[in-house]
């Protein structure tokens, strides 16, 4: 027998995709959403932590290790009255600017001429790179020699380790510009320092913005670093003080103070370099 | 004469040279498409000729007098993208008359005139990032003219484009060219486009490189595109620079 029967009979191919259910269409969520959603589990997961740490305090984990974000809390809030957090953080704010000024400025500058300019790259890149490898910490206690106790230490220590980040991404952002672009802006009638202000400084930007980034919480660890080492001002102070009395809520609300001014420096630099780097996001879809 | 090679050797280092006294030459006005096999050396006839490379013999002439470094009196097209992509259309277009001083006013009004011929007014605050590939060749085109230079230096201008914009590129190349009296090097592979471009074809042959015909083109300047490619002159020709392009390889 070969007659089917109509379970067995073969299904027409149209007939079986006009019965497929309709896949249904991805959700786009809107970005502000998307931010608003971020945000909120941002502020679930930290609080969820603080709680956490909150309970496990002095139960599961000695206070004196972790202190309490209750006891924390207290001690900045103490620390916002009396002065203390303006006085000191106003210090470190200063000097990282300083630092952060100061170092890039002069890494941007060397990176360029020797990005730039062959005969002073050839010169003077071994030389950086001997310095490079030098612990920055070395130099420590002949910068205290020069300069001191005061804000000169804080910014020269910091401004030696922000400087090599800088300069190395800048001296790399100089030597792969296109040879392309430069010729043909040459033949446009463009002499060298217009060469170098139209094409070579811009197309480095996007290198050099990379460094200035890297080098915002690098100029604090410098400047910190510094206080620690030998200073009686500013948030790093603070932290050695707070560690030589075993007091964890002291230097926990150091920390937060140091954290506060790393996210504020680092927006601005974010939004500076975004603004000066738009026209390397313009045209791309989210 | 506009531009006049004479008696030319070149060659890169550790290389077999590529130019063994290779002279040609073009007059103004003209339009001169060099085709060739990939490598002959076009390219760097184009770049001799914008004083991007000194010969290692013989002289480079343009408008009469010996080129000494770079030829600043030509627009340059090149294969690749070469506008600045932190700088907006209408800045880069500009940017020739920027370097060359040309007073405000000036740049003004030329620089709405460029943007018209190639049809970028709505384009103009955009970023090179925002553009098509159309739309960045012809941005480029705009800044190789807007100076009125003498002479197109053009490197396969329009090869990564496709067919039909191809097509639109020709005829507003073309009417660019004849409403300046600009003269044209225009280096190709396309055996089509140097039909329909060129006054004159100069095919090449490899290493050293050699002229192996020299082709004047019967159309005169307000040629039809379409009426050209529908003609036999056009077939006959096509068959022939195919036949000579395959002998040049060897």
């Amino acid at each position: 027998m070969t007659a089917h029967t109509s379970d067995s009979m073969p299904v027409p191919r149209q007939a079986s995709a006009a019965q497929k259910p309709r896949r249904r269409a991805p959700v786009r969520i809107s970005e502000s959403r998307r931010r608003i959603e971020n945000l909120v589990l941002q502020v679930l997961l930290i609080g969820s932590f603080l709680l956490l740490w909150e309970y496990a305090s002095d139960r599961w984990v000695p206070k004196l290790m972790v202190s309490k974000p209750s006891d924390i809390g207290s001690t900045i809030w103490r620390w916002l009255l009396d002065g203390t957090f303006a006085t000191n953080l106003w210090v470190t704010i200063q000097a990282t600017i300083g630092g952060f000024l100061l170092g890039t400025s002069a890494g941007m500058l060397l990176g360029f001429l020797t990005g730039s300019i062959r005969r002073v790259g050839e010169v003077l890149q071994p030389i950086v790179t001997a310095f490079y490898t030098l612990p920055r910490l070395a130099l420590a206690p002949l910068f205290l020699l020069w300069f001191g106790l005061g804000m000169e230490f804080r910014i020269m220590f910091s401004a030696t380790i922000v400087f090599f980040l800088v300069y190395y991404n800048t001296y790399f952002g100089v030597r792969e510009v296109s040879r392309e672009l430069i010729s043909a802006v040459r033949i446009m009638g463009a002499n060298h320092f217009q060469v170098a202000w139209r094409v070579i400084i811009p197309s480095a930007l996007v290198w050099v913005a990379a460094g200035l980034k890297i080098s915002v919480p690098y100029s604090l660890v410098g400047v910190v670093v510094a206080e620690m080492l030998a200073s009686d001002q500013g948030m790093g102070f603070l932290l050695a003080r707070g560690a030589s009395q075993f007091s964890a809520a002291q230097t926990f609300a150091a920390i937060s103070g140091l954290l506060v001014v790393a996210l504020i420096v680092d927006w601005l630099i974010t939004r500076v370099t975004n603004y000066a780097l738009r026209w390397k996001t313009a045209g791309q879809q989210n | 004469m506009l531009l006049d090679i004479r008696n030319v050797d070149f060659g890169y280092q550790n290389e077999q040279p590529l130019l063994v006294d290779f002279s040609m030459h073009i007059k103004k006005g003209e339009f001169v498409a060099l085709l060739g096999p990939s490598g002959c050396g076009k390219s760097t006839l184009l770049n001799l000729a914008a004083g991007l490379l000194t010969p290692l013999d013989g002289e480079v002439d343009f408008g009469g007098n010996a080129l000494h470094g770079l030829n600043r009196q030509v627009g340059y097209m090149t294969q690749g993208d070469t506008l600045l992509p932190w700088m907006s259309v209408s800045k880069n277009i500009l940017l020739p008359l920027e370097l060359r001083g040309v007073p405000r006013a000036e740049r003004q009004q030329k620089l709405e005139r460029a943007l018209k011929l190639v049809n970028l007014v709505e384009a103009r605050d955009k970023f090179p990032s925002e553009l098509s590939g159309g739309m960045k060749r012809r941005a480029l085109l705009a800044r190789s003219i807007i100076y009125e230079p003498p002479m197109l230096l053009m490197d396969e201008p329009f090869g990564a484009l496709d067919a039909q914009l191809r097509e639109t590129m020709h005829q507003e190349l073309l009417d660019t060219v004849n409403r300046m009296d600009e003269s044209v090097l225009f280096v190709t592979h396309d055996i089509s486009e140097s039909i329909l471009l060129a006054d004159r074809i100069i095919v090449l042959g490899n290493r050293p490189l050699r002229v192996m015909e020299e082709i004047r083109l019967p159309w005169g300047k307000d040629r039809n595109l379409n009426e050209i490619r529908g003609c036999d002159e056009y077939v006959r020709l096509e068959h022939h620079l195919r036949d000579l392009l395959r002998m040049s390889k060897h």
